[in-house]
């Protein structure tokens, strides 16, 4: 019975040095290739001058991993006019797409280009890069894959027009530093982006892997007058409509006034 | 120096709304036109988006043809009774131009019907008054042609003296064309100024400047309306991006108002012609030319 107790002990014993070698084993693996990074910014606030504004991220990765970076918001959905020809040349609207599962702010920056440093299920995983996006979008309604190809490709086109879709490469700014590399990238921050949270995110690829990542979020908000100006908007939208009219027309009579003395002589 | 518009949510340069503005309310205490037909496509050009870009215009043009009232009803350009009776009218109208619209949109290809619509409105109100601008120019119109037309509004009941105008009609006459103004404008999405102009000068008789005067009073009450309805329910009026344009077409109109003075009714009559045609071709062009982009956002015209 002794004997027995002791055995046990003697189990429970090893079983907990093996488990602090494994933890104490794997702190030491983790931290050697350790990704890090830090952003500017945690928040962006939005007041009467606005005119968007620069994130930079840095940080530090194991030398010879290719890093990416990915600010993006949650996914949406978005819907839109579509433009075709009616009675064969006139342009016009012709109907509307519903595009599901799109984030309203997407960009992406690499030290290569994602498509020759991933492989494609790493990148359709994290949607990492249009191609990716495209497969992990819905566009509603489309006859064929053909035809999606197309109305996602001018949904970038129009994303981009507003500085709200980007994907570029061989911008991240590295130096090795040791068995490490240090890395630093500025994006600007489009004014586009409407209020709300965001996720920045690094990714550390070897092997055609993605071996680490490592995210910070960025909340978006507007403050001071802009914030109770879109709220009373939203929120009480007969007192904002009251006022704008009452304002309006008070301008109108205000400056009517200024030129009856000012312009006496007509 | 950059605004940010918390309603549109981008930030704006702002001396484009300011100047825009001045330039519209030129033309509008001009013309007696709201110029909508040239603000909303620019402020979508702007980057503002096309929901609030109207529902803003309508909010600018409040203060713009306050202004431009004012500086007309200064020199007795206003006939308060005729606007009124135009008024009642555009309102009937405006409720049964909705009604027409559902109904476009169940039948399918309401975007087709509406803008060959509003082509061919403004192809022919432009080219008839070019026309007839110019012809009566050069021969000095002798008295009532159109005699069977007049003979059929002088039958009417309700005859009404517009001292102001210096007319006399039935009281039916403005309150129908005025519906028939709201039906159109209703069904286009546009404030029908540039519609209203011709329906009082050719059909109504009445002086061009007072039929600037006149058309911006009918305006002002038009676009009071709509910009409640577009702040109360869709909550698009963008208030910063309304005052900076205001600043400018409230200035404009004035200047527009001082400057039509000097003008004949037969020259303001030309240049407005001129300027509806133009706006034709530029919509023929953006009908037949590829577009750059083949989305847009969804709720606008």
């Amino acid at each position: 019975m002794n004997f027995k107790l002791q055995i046990s002990k003697f189990k429970i014993t090893a079983f907990l040095f093996i488990c602090c070698s494994a933890a104490l084993l794997l702190c030491c693996a983790v931290s050697s290739a350790e990704l890090t990074m830090d952003a500017n910014h945690d928040h962006i606030n939005i007041d009467f001058f606005y005119h968007g504004s620069e994130v930079s991220v840095k940080g530090s990765a194991a030398a010879g991993s290719e890093l990416i970076v990915k600010i993006a918001s949650q996914d949406g959905h978005q819907i839109l006019k579509k433009k075709g020809k009616a009675a064969g040349f006139l342009w016009m609207n012709v109907g509307e797409l519903k595009f599901e599962h799109t984030p309203s702010l997407y960009l992406i920056a690499g030290t290569k280009n994602p498509d020759d440093t991933i492989d494609r299920e790493e990148m359709d995983r994290h949607v990492i890069g249009y191609q990716a996006l495209e497969r992990h979008v819905e566009i509603n309604p489309v006859a064929n894959a053909d035809e999606k190809t197309r109305w996602f490709q001018e949904f970038v086109k129009f994303k981009e027009s507003s500085n709200l879709y980007a994907v570029i490469h061989e911008t991240i700014f590295t130096s090795v530093n040791g068995n490490r590399q240090d890395y630093s990238i500025k994006f600007a921050w489009p004014y586009q982006a409407a209020p709300g949270d965001y996720e920045v995110t690094v990714y550390a690829v070897r092997d055609r892997k993605i071996t680490e990542t490592a995210s910070k979020n960025v909340v978006v908000e507007q403050v001071g007058i802009v914030k109770s100006l879109a709220d009373m908007a939203k929120n009480n939208g007969a007192l904002y409509g009251i006022v704008s009219i009452v304002i309006a027309l008070g301008a109108g009579f205000g400056v009517g006034m200024i030129f009856r003395k000012g312009g006496g002589a007509h | 120096m950059y605004f940010y518009l918390p309603v549109a949510l981008t930030s704006i340069n702002i001396l484009m709304p300011i100047g825009l503005g001045l330039a519209v309310g030129l033309l509008s205490g001009l013309f007696g036109v709201g110029g909508g037909f040239l603000m909303t496509p620019l402020l979508i050009m702007m980057g503002i988006p096309s929901t609030v870009a109207a529902a803003t215009d309508s909010n600018q043009i409040v203060a713009a043809s306050t202004s431009g009232t004012y500086a007309h009803w200064k020199v007795g350009n206003v006939d308060f009774k005729m606007g009124l009776h135009l008024l009642i009218g555009g309102f009937i109208g405006g409720l049964f131009g909705v009604q027409a619209i559902k109904i476009l949109k169940e039948m399918g290809n309401a975007d087709f019907v509406i803008k060959m619509t509003y082509v061919l409105m403004l192809g022919i109100v432009g080219t008839y008054m070019l026309i007839e601008s110019l012809q009566s120019k050069k021969k000095n119109r002798t008295e009532e042609e159109e005699s069977v037309l007049v003979r059929f509004l002088k039958s009417l009941p309700l005859q009404t003296d517009y001292q102001k105008s210096g007319v006399t009609h039935s009281a039916l006459v403005p309150i129908a064309f005025g519906g028939f103004v709201g039906i159109l404008a209703a069904i286009m999405g546009v404030g029908g100024g540039f519609l209203m102009v011709p329906v009082m000068v050719y059909i109504l008789r009445m002086p061009m400047h007072v039929v600037v005067g006149t058309s911006l009073f009918q305006i002002l009450f038009n676009c009071i309306e709509v910009t409640f309805l577009q702040a109360y329910t869709n909550h698009n009026v963008d208030f910063i991006l309304a005052v900076l344009l205001l600043l400018g077409s409230t200035v404009g109109a004035q200047v527009g108002a001082v400057f039509g003075r000097k003008l004949k009714g037969e020259q303001l009559k030309i240049i407005l012609a001129c300027i509806v045609l133009v706006v034709t071709v530029k919509i023929i062009f953006e009908l037949t030319l590829t577009p750059s982009q083949l989305l847009s956002q969804a709720g606008g015209h």
